[in-house]
């Protein structure tokens, strides 16, 4: 099992690192939502308040509007990590399809490789890329915040070993949440059209009912209460709770991190079911 | 636990029903021995690449048993893959990989150690020369090469039984010869068991041992290509006569030597003992009936012939458009999609 997931994975980064066209790209997107978006969309919700108002106070609006970051970009730089996590995955089922047409899936389905390495090697390669660029746009949001004339992440609070992991798990789980289930898509479907349109019917809702880019004080409660069960939230407010202080959640990023590990459980455990019967020796 | 039973490729009763109503393959059954080259043939849609399907443990038969290197597929899948190389009819390497890669991938899938299949894919890379072109990209290599790398994909695990399902599809005479070439030496020096289907009745009267003809789903001949040319009964004359001429059945069909009598079109299809004795006859008989003959052609048996007589069709009539355009339409859109995949 171990010799065929490492040849089929050797066989996914050979392909990721043969096409350098659709790295650039994948790392474009963040690049202009970091450099671009964020930077115009710098909201400043104490601007409104009436002049007079005590610092202190002024200061306790911004942390409330931003559930604890000191401004919008460094609230929206966390989300932006969540957001790419996601959207770098969007393309690994599509993969699966050409793959199909073109007989490379069918080369490897006549092989006695099991489905869980065939699965397997391309949920490693498929949530590599996210994990990487959720990585490039959090180190590029902090860099962002030491060049003169751009906002960038400020981390407000002070990080211990164990908020790095749980950071880095947040990431990880979300990424690999996200690769399951479109791999899945690709794994079930067979003409490109169908997955396009059935990832675009998921990948809009699932990132516009999180509060990955929204200002938490401009939600309405209902759209709050949704987003408190959106994987992508779950793992950015890991990532909010580790950088800006504990203040304004009401759980430790250990329960949110619970949360995205069942999330990712149970939609694990419905691509083994699905993808082990799409997959099996005989058809 | 393995169900071994005796034999190299056994099919016992096949049957393929698709969606409850198609019966694509209708009670199959033929025997391969060890070493062999078996033809499989039939018009496009006769059921040869939902029996290869079979064979080879890519689909479930309806009923019906299919027996590999004594395993029986349905039980032992996973073993069967291990022991039959298969060459699919469309490519199915990957352009993005060099024909090294592909041969290293592949034997990982095998769960070959890394050393030992990397030693392989060079001694397969010189096997099939394609030692030049090993490090390009397999995208870039002609039709004939990528069938060679494909056939070298194959072998990468050293399989018993090789089944190749028209494995010459949109190659050139030249590539087509080579292919042959690479085939009758590695069944010379391994022993190896091929299970072929073609559209190139050439290739199978020379190459195969046995062939089966498949027609409906059902095997309507099998034999060596000798046997069944001599089921035949000898030479087919074809006379044309002038149009209008009334109808010479009734002339041609008493001359001596005559087996059997076919019209089509305006022409007879005469089967007989010797095609140069009849010819005179037959002239003369038409012509003092009145019927002029325009048109004389005498073949010796074909497996063309065996093939009409048995599907009561033209072979090249069946020529596969469909799998022909469809790998011509395969390599434009992967030319076409190349450099953005």
């Amino acid at each position: 099992m171990l010799r065929e997931l490492g040849a089929l994975t050797r066989r996914e980064f050979l392909k990721i690192r043969r096409n350098p066209q659709a790295l650039f790209t994948s790392l474009l997107l963040p690049l202009l939502y970091l450099l671009l978006f964020g930077q115009g969309f710098n909201i400043n919700p104490a601007a409104a308040l009436p002049p007079g108002t005590p610092p202190l106070v002024a200061h306790q609006v911004l942390l409330d509007y931003f559930r604890g970051a000191p401004n919008y970009y460094s609230y929206f730089a966390a989300g932006m990590v969540g957001f790419v996590a996601v959207t770098a995955t969007l393309f690994i089922g599509a993969n699966v399809i050409f793959d199909k047409l073109f007989g490379i899936f069918k080369r490897t389905r006549g092989t006695p490789a099991p489905s869980a390495a065939v699965f397997g090697s391309r949920l490693i390669a498929g949530s590599a890329q996210p994990i990487a660029l959720a990585f490039f746009v959090l180190g590029l949001a902090l860099l962002f915040a030491h060049i003169p004339g751009l906002s960038g992440l400020r981390v407000t609070a002070q990080v211990s070993a164990l908020g790095v992991v749980e950071v880095f798990l947040a990431i990880v789980l979300l990424s690999l949440m996200f690769a399951t289930l479109f791999l899945t898509f690709g794994i079930l479907l067979d003409v490109p059209q169908t997955y396009f349109a059935a990832v675009n019917l998921l990948n809009l809702p699932v990132l516009l009912t999180s509060d990955a880019l929204y200002p938490w004080g401009s939600m309405p409660v209902w759209l709050r209460t949704i987003s408190q069960y959106n994987p992508v939230s779950l793992a950015v407010n890991v990532l909010r709770e580790t950088f800006f202080g504990a203040g304004q959640y009401p759980f430790g990023p250990g329960v949110y991190l619970l949360g995205l590990l069942g999330w990712t459980a149970v939609l694990m455990g419905i691509a083994i079911f699905l993808v082990s019967r799409a997959l099996r020796p005989l058809e | 636990m393995s169900s071994r039973i005796g034999g190299a490729i056994v099919a016992e009763d096949l049957v393929k029903v698709y969606n409850g109503k198609v019966r694509a393959v209708d009670g199959v059954s033929f025997n391969v021995s060890p070493g062999e080259v078996f033809g499989f043939l039939g018009p496009n849609g006769a059921g040869k690449t939902t029996t290869v399907s079979m064979l080879s443990a890519g689909l479930r038969p309806t009923s019906g048993r299919a027996m590999i290197d004594g395993l029986e597929v349905s039980k032992d899948a996973l073993e069967v893959k291990r022991r039959i190389g298969v060459i699919f009819q469309e490519s199915t390497a990957d352009g993005d990989l060099t024909g090294r890669e592909n041969l290293e991938v592949a034997a990982g899938t095998y769960g070959i150690p890394r050393g030992e299949g990397n030693r392989r894919a060079e001694a397969l890379i010189h096997q099939m020369q394609l030692s030049d072109a090993a490090d390009r990209f397999a995208k870039t290599y002609s039709g004939g090469m990528r069938r060679r790398l494909e056939l070298a994909v194959g072998l990468v695990h050293r399989p018993k039984i090789l089944f190749l399902d028209e494995p010459t599809l949109g190659l050139d005479p030249q590539g087509r010869a080579g292919f042959w070439s690479f085939i009758q030496k590695l069944k010379d020096e391994t022993g190896l068991t091929v299970f072929v289907t073609t559209h190139y009745l050439d290739e199978a009267d020379t190459m195969c041992d046995r062939i089966a003809i498949i027609d409906h789903g059902k095997i309507v001949a099998t034999g060596s290509p000798n046997e069944l040319k001599d089921k035949l009964g000898g030479d087919v004359v074809t006379l044309k006569t002038a149009e209008g001429a009334a109808d010479m059945s009734a002339v041609l069909k008493p001359l001596a030597g005559v087996v059997s009598l076919q019209k089509q079109d305006g022409s007879y299809r005469v089967k007989c003992a010797s095609g140069e004795t009849l010819v005179p006859l037959a002239v003369e008989a038409c012509a003092r009936a009145g019927a002029g003959v325009t048109g004389v052609t005498v073949k010796r048996p074909s497996l063309d012939e065996v093939f009409l007589e048995y599907t009561g069709r033209e072979f090249r009539e069946e020529e596969g458009p469909s799998a022909t355009d469809r790998a011509v339409m395969m390599q434009r859109v992967r030319g076409a999609l190349g450099g953005r995949r």
